[in-house]
């Protein structure tokens, strides 16, 4: 298990910086001319809520707020000046389940590329949420891991080729299962866990 | 216009804000338990030979010279011909009011109804019949973790019991792996204990005995059968298998709930541990040791010096217990643990070493290499989830091929594990219950 962990980072980790190495090489120079690699690098949280009732069968209801740690990388190529195409990894840190979403995305900027000053963009997100860096307590363990959406809206302080600070706002979900353990009598209790959550994240492009 | 845009390419964020929300929903499926009671007489006359009949809630397995009987719980025996394993054929249905267990030496088949041990001459399938029956034997006893008792005093003829139904419930959770808690509490105790039976390794003095799970409540040894019930062993003679004869009970500690014969000893499973009892004098089995875990303890199955035995939750006196322990038992009056892995939810188990087979119960089949007993957890070979497992038989070589029996919820299974990494089904007798929500 803790090799696959191992593995898992270090997969994660090439994915992340496999772009940025090709861009190194002499022969995608040319390429990268035309479609420069992009880099949106980016920290925040994922704010939510959950309601639900005190127990099986009550008619109370609970709620609480929830805010966990996101920190993802979009790595990609500028295919149109206006669109950047590439993959995503991140870490997400949910209460109990700590996630390592990889996947594909985009960005479209809704506003033309300016000299000076802000650009409006949209960003979206499709992936697998894994769940190889978890742990859990004996009885809590994560089965599955599920799809990832990621869809929102940003903003890039910043001129264009040189870096740019981010400041984004998207929705994000995110599904997975686990065990629960097992009361005296039961013989199966399971939990499916979708995560919709408010994503602001601060970051750096460039 | 374009601010327009902008203030429209807002509104999705605004959605967002409100509708996250975490969905996150549990679902459990759990024993219901609802009083019935009966009477002597609706027992004893309810024994009888019906047409072969399709698996509601199979409970233990048994197996003698191919043939093979899978009881229905509380209702009887499925007979089945399973000389090829690739295709068995339903014989017929023996109906036995409260059975649990099977036993089978030369041509007679013991069973449990209740309070009654019942014999049965099953020399002709066509005509399977009564012969013998030790009456007011048992007290009490579970199926399913259902509990049922039998007072014999004043002439009393009504037994208590429950009928056990499966139920599946889903709640909304708040995502943080708290189980949520019910809102009512049931008082009984419960236990799965009623999977498959075990027999017996051999009878040396004996004819000759078929082989049960690790799950069993009975096992044949010599010329006696071994009945243990909660807190007591009942010993019969079957000298004359044709007519048992009661014996006599020897006393043990609450709860047991498994016995399984090996070489002249015998492993007992309960609740609070694996007791091993001396059998060289097979009329009187003496205690020589416990292993003792304060939990809910469940079957055992030895190989050589070493005893596997799984613990599961399902009892109030551990909140979550479930693992298989090793234990050595090279000094039988010392039993020591080797090792615990944490399962699922382990029921019955079986070992062909180094092939270690364990139920998962809805969670599936493990296949384990146990050649190491430092390094199970790293030796799965396979893990079938896809199917309810309550016990196995490991039947060795039979015609070329390593015949696995295994039962469960969901049907009785037969896998060739010549190769325990790739257990490749042979056949499957599929099980028909209604499911209740």
């Amino acid at each position: 298990m803790a090799l696959i962990r191992t593995i898992g980072c270090l997969l994660a980790m090439l994915a992340g910086s496999v772009p940025a190495l090709w861009a190194q090489l002499p022969v995608v120079e040319r390429l990268e001319q035309a479609h420069p690699f992009v880099n949106y690098t980016e920290l925040g949280g994922l704010f939510g809520r959950v309601a639900y009732p005190s127990g099986f069968g009550s008619p109370t209801e609970q709620v609480e707020n929830k805010v966990s740690l996101t920190i993802q990388t979009f790595n990609g190529v500028q295919l149109r000046p206006r669109l950047a195409v590439g993959g995503v990894v991140g870490v997400d840190w949910y209460a109990n389940a700590l996630l390592l979403p990889v996947g594909a995305g985009l960005r479209y900027d809704l506003t033309r590329v300016e000299q000076n000053g802000v650009n409006l963009f949209v960003s979206a997100d499709v992936g697998y949420g894994l769940t190889w860096l978890n742990r859990a307590s004996t009885g809590n363990e994560l089965t599955k891991g599920g799809l990832m959406l990621n869809p929102g809206l940003g903003l890039r302080f910043g001129k264009p080729g040189k870096g740019a600070f981010l400041l984004s706002l998207s929705y994000k979900r995110q599904t997975v299962d686990a065990n629960k353990p097992l009361g005296w009598n039961d013989i199966r209790r399971d939990e499916h866990r979708v995560y919709n959550r408010l994503a602001v994240r601060l970051g750096l492009s460039f | 216009m374009k601010r327009i845009l902008y203030v429209l390419a807002c509104i999705p964020l605004l959605w967002t804000a409100v509708a996250c929300t975490d969905n996150c929903t549990e679902t459990r499926v759990f024993r219901q338990y609802t009083p019935v009671t009966m009477t002597t007489t609706q027992v004893r006359q309810g024994v009888g030979i019906s047409i072969a009949q399709p698996l509601v809630k199979p409970g233990k397995i048994y197996t003698k010279d191919g043939y093979l009987f899978i009881n229905e719980l509380k209702e009887g025996i499925h007979v089945i011909d399973n000389r090829d394993p690739s295709s068995p054929k339903t014989l017929a249905f023996i109906n036995i009011p409260g059975n649990g267990d099977i036993a089978v030496r030369d041509q007679y088949l013991y069973a449990d109804s209740y309070m009654d041990l019942v014999t049965f001459d099953i020399s002709d399938i066509a005509n399977i019949h009564e012969v013998a029956r030790v009456e007011n034997v048992f007290m009490q006893g579970q199926f399913d973790g259902g509990w049922w008792s039998y007072q014999p005093a004043n002439n009393n003829m009504v037994i208590s019991d429950q009928r056990v139904e499966y139920r599946t419930q889903t709640v909304p959770t708040n995502c943080e792996a708290t189980p949520a808690q019910p809102t009512s509490w049931w008082t009984v105790n419960t236990m799965f204990a009623s999977s498959v039976s075990s027999d017996t390794k051999a009878g040396s003095a004996g004819g000759s005995s078929g082989t049960g799970g690790s799950m069993a409540r009975f096992a044949l040894y010599d010329k006696f059968l071994y009945a243990v019930s909660s807190s007591d062993m009942k010993l019969f003679n079957v000298q004359q298998p044709a007519k048992p004869t009661f014996s006599n009970t020897v006393s043990m500690s609450g709860g047991i709930e498994t016995i399984f014969p090996y070489k002249d000893k015998l492993f007992i499973g309960s609740q609070t541990g694996m007791l091993i009892y001396d059998n060289s004098n097979p009329a009187q089995p003496k205690p020589l040791s416990t292993f003792s875990h304060a939990r809910v303890c469940d079957p055992v199955v030895v190989n050589g010096n070493t005893a596997y035995v799984t613990l599961r939750s399902g009892s109030t006196c551990a909140g979550f217990t479930n693992q298989l322990d090793v234990v050595d038992v090279s000094n039988l009056l010392s039993p020591k643990l080797v090792k615990s892995y944490p399962m699922r939810n382990p029921h019955g188990l079986g070992v062909d070493f180094p092939n270690l087979f364990i139920c998962e119960g809805d969670y599936g089949l493990k296949s384990f290499n146990a050649s190491d007993p430092l390094q199970i957890d790293r030796n799965l070979q396979q893990y079938i989830e896809d199917v309810q497992a309550y016990d196995v038989i490991p039947m060795g070589t039979v015609s070329g091929q390593k015949i696995l029996l295994m039962i469960g919820r969901d049907g009785f299974y037969q896998f060739d594990y010549s190769n325990p990494a790739r257990l490749r089904l042979l056949s499957k007798i599929p099980v028909n219950r209604p499911t209740l929500t």
